[in-house]
């Protein structure tokens, strides 16, 4: 039965399929419809748009449809009706240095990474010295584009067969001296998007846990508080690819993972110390910042107040012997002191160094470079625990194209969460100076490396430029979950960015690549078929009416013009 | 300059039925009507294909050549030459000779036949940025496929038609026809068994299509010899 019923359908289907003229000759009538069918379809992403101020930043324009060209055609030729298309593997900084500072222009630039860089990628690809060098033009390059106002699309794309394919094809006409042109045909690319539009109102989102510790009596309020922040978004060439896995998806990794180890200590009345502890994902930090700065705004006064330090994490993933723990107030300050001590004490415990480095906060300057300095500024003490040893320029560091997966040690960012975790259970629980591992490897209160691990590789492959992160984007959503879990009382705030910075939006694209023939090919085919016909015409006229019918053929007009005289 | 494409391939598609018309004594005897019943014929043959071709014929997911599925599908193909003795034979014609007559069928035969399989995807495809040679050379198979079917119409004419053929002369005629009429089922094995590309097929066509014209030209005159 199910056979026949099978067979049935089969035959419908056939049924379908051979009445393919019919649909066809129905199809003509709806062909008005523009139809897509490129041979090759290929993801790309838009170097990032935005306004400081309304001074215009990076890539200001988004649709494409040129034709393709690559570096080896001779300089000085018009490439202003052509996509250029540069690997990095080839890629000559100082010509796209010239290029923009020159402001010449150009129908749009394809910029291709190897799949190294693509996020989500863990681990084989290229050689790792290779890499580093990669990493390095890379980062020039971005630098370089960020901040530049480029008067053409640019897109970047992940090379792969079909790439290479048309890259080496387009090469080899550049090298003969054929530019791709309508006469003489080539690739052609189109990315049709609508133009760039503002986007209205970018939010940035604040997620807060709370895990209040115990009171002998009165109210937990009086307790004193011990911050734990991490500034979660990131901002880089590529919206769409910036996902930071180091600025600073490590520092997320590290909070969530002191927050489980704490939320373990606290769960036991036993355990639970005197301190409450706060934990704050912040948004905003390419930005100055300026998430962490609204949220100790909109924290309560006296919760502010009771907190006795703050440490930040930023980029914990990629060290190996020290960390660094930048401070704004001078490193003789008696709370510094203590809270450097206790970071020291540990890491020669565990086997490395931490160094102090002080930075004075200028408050005429709006310049933040490390979040500490925002709670600073309130005069509450914080810390921020780093790799970097010098303050990041404004955007950068921050989740840049280079900021992959596999640039992070998983080592590293838990060397790290051991540094942060013992110091405060060993502050919180009075046992500075001594040597007790509370977190010890073996023990119940273990730092979990799966739970590090899988929390990096999910942050490596989410893009999180803030303001293309709505409301309740699923990212976000998770953090807020993650967080419920280990604390007692969650909150999300929602703050509007700052007018300064204005984005545009269309960060991704298909980048549609035809393989066309030229005007000049067109016009041939026509004349070879029209001598085609016209031969074909004459044999015809040969063979069934003879060679006279044909030459009377072309006689008549004259002899008609003769009759009319 | 897609659409400029999109219009060579329709030149090259149905360029030579036209001039064919209009080249060949057919436009002086006006035998308009006897091509456009000729392709009402095709339409409705083409339709009972497909309805055989629904009933009969399974849908193979790969593309493997099945000989069996093949052979029906041969089988099912001899209707276009059923509906092309009906077209012939059992139509009534006015004021044409026999030897128009089989011409102006085999032209408004073919001409439905591309009109009916070449010109949706040519509209679809060739008005496309991306360039291929796919049109072109199904332009080309158009102009083959004229070509096998007025030597059909030829050859049909002198086995239906012509009562007083030389008798050593019929075994030829009985074997160009089934030649022609398998056609199709030879080129699809030689696309699938063989593995033979687009341009190679097409290429191959032309050459047999040519071939056999000239050999049911020689037989079309060969046998109006006697009659005259």
């Amino acid at each position: 039965m199910a056979d026949d019923k099978k067979s049935k359908h089969r035959h419908r289907s056939i049924v379908f399929e051979s009445m393919y003229p019919v649909l066809a000759l129905m199809l003509i009538l709806v062909a008005c419809v523009e139809l897509c069918d490129a041979a090759t379809v290929v993801d790309v992403y838009r170097l990032i748009q935005y306004d400081i101020s309304g001074v215009p930043f990076g890539s200001r324009f988004s649709s494409l449809n040129h034709h393709a060209a690559s570096l080896s055609f001779q300089r000085g030729a018009d490439l202003s009706r052509s996509v250029l298309i540069l690997p990095l593997r080839e890629l000559d900084i100082g010509f796209v240095q010239d290029y923009i500072s020159q402001k010449q222009s150009l129908g749009g630039l394809l910029i291709l990474l190897p799949q190294t860089f693509r996020p989500g990628n863990v681990g084989g690809g290229s050689v790792i010295s290779e890499t580093e060098g990669f990493r390095k033009l890379l980062a020039q390059l971005e630098k370089l584009l960020i901040h530049g106002n480029i008067p053409f699309p640019v897109y970047f794309a992940f090379e792969n067969e079909e790439t290479d394919a048309m890259l080496a094809d387009v090469k080899k006409n550049d090298a003969l001296g054929q530019q791709a042109t309508a006469t003489t045909g080539g690739y052609k690319l189109v990315i049709s998007v609508s133009e760039p539009r503002k986007i209205a109102s970018p939010t940035i989102t604040n997620i807060q846990g709370w895990l209040p510790g115990s009171r002998a009596d009165g109210d937990s309020n009086q307790l004193p508080t011990i911050a734990v922040v991490a500034s979660y978004d990131t901002f880089g060439a590529a919206p769409a690819l910036s996902v930071g896995s180091d600025s600073n998806g490590s520092g997320v990794v590290a909070l969530l993972e002191v927050a489980r180890l704490f939320s373990v200590l606290y769960s036991n009345p036993k355990t639970r110390g005197r301190y409450n502890i706060l934990f704050a994902l912040t948004s905003g930090g390419p930005y100055n910042y300026e998430g962490t700065q609204k949220w100790l705004k909109s924290l309560d006064q006296r919760m502010r107040e009771s907190i006795d330090y703050a440490i930040c994490l930023n980029s914990v993933g990629s060290w190996d012997n020290e960390l660094l723990v930048h401070v704004s107030k001078p490193p003789d300050n008696a709370y510094i002191k203590q809270i450097f001590e206790g970071f020291s004490n540990v890491a020669e415990d565990l086997g490395f160094q931490v160094a102090l480095k002080h930075k004075k906060i200028n408050i005429s300057n709006s310049r933040v470079a490390w979040e500490h300095e925002q709670f600073s500024r309130l005069r509450v003490t914080a810390a921020t625990l780093s790799e970097l040893s010098t303050p990041p320029e404004l955007l950068e560091s921050a989740g840049s194209l280079s900021d992959t997966r596999q640039l992070v040690s998983e080592d590293s960012i838990i060397k790290g969460v051991k540094l942060v975790a013992e110091s405060l259970a060993r502050h919180i629980y009075g046992h500075q100076g001594k040597d007790v591992k509370i977190f010890a490897d073996d023990s119940s209160l273990a730092v979990n490396p799966f739970y590090v691990r899988s929390w990096l590789d999910l942050l490596s492959q989410t893009p999180r430029v803030a303001p293309f992160l709505s409301k309740n984007e699923p990212l976000i959503m998770a953090l807020k979950k993650e967080l419920e879990d280990y604390t007692a009382e969650v909150s999300v705030q929602h703050e509007s960015l700052d007018g300064t910075f204005t984005f545009y939006d269309s960060t991704k694209a298909s980048l549609n690549i035809y393989q066309v023939a030229s005007v000049t090919f067109d016009l041939l085919l026509l004349l070879v078929l029209g001598s085609y016909l016209i031969v074909l015409f004459s044999f015809l006229v040969i063979t069934t009416r003879g060679l006279d019918d044909l030459i009377s053929l072309f006689r008549r007009p004259p002899s008609r013009k003769v009759k009319m005289a | 300059m897609t659409l400029f494409h999109f219009f060579n391939c329709a030149i090259l598609t149905f360029g030579p039925h036209a001039v064919y018309y209009s080249a060949t004594p057919l436009s002086e005897y006006d035998t308009l009507g006897t091509s456009v019943k000729a392709a009402v014929v095709y339409l409705a043959t083409a339709l009972v294909k497909l309805v055989c071709l629904a009933t009969f014929l399974q849908v193979s997911e790969t593309e493997v050549f099945d000989p069996y599925q093949e052979a029906l599908k041969a089988m099912i193909g001899f209707i276009d030459v059923a509906g092309l003795y009906f077209a012939l034979a059992q139509l009534t014609h006015r004021n044409i000779s026999q030897n128009h007559k089989f011409q102006a069928v085999g032209l408004g035969w073919a001409f439905a036949d591309s009109v009916l399989h070449r010109l949706a995807p040519l509209w679809v495809g060739a008005r496309g940025l991306e360039f291929t040679w796919d049109y072109v050379l199904q332009g080309l198979e158009a102009n083959a496929n004229l070509v096998f079917t007025i030597s059909l119409a030829a050859l049909g004419s002198l086995m239906w038609l012509r009562k007083n053929k030389p008798k050593s002369l019929i075994p030829i005629i009985y074997t160009c026809a089934m030649i022609i009429a398998t056609m199709p089922s030879i080129i699809s094995y030689l696309r699938r068994v063989m593995g033979w590309h687009f341009p190679k097929v097409v290429g191959f066509e032309l050459v047999t299509s040519l071939v056999m014209a000239v050999i049911s030209c020689q037989l079309f005159v060969l046998c109006q010899r006697p009659s005259s």
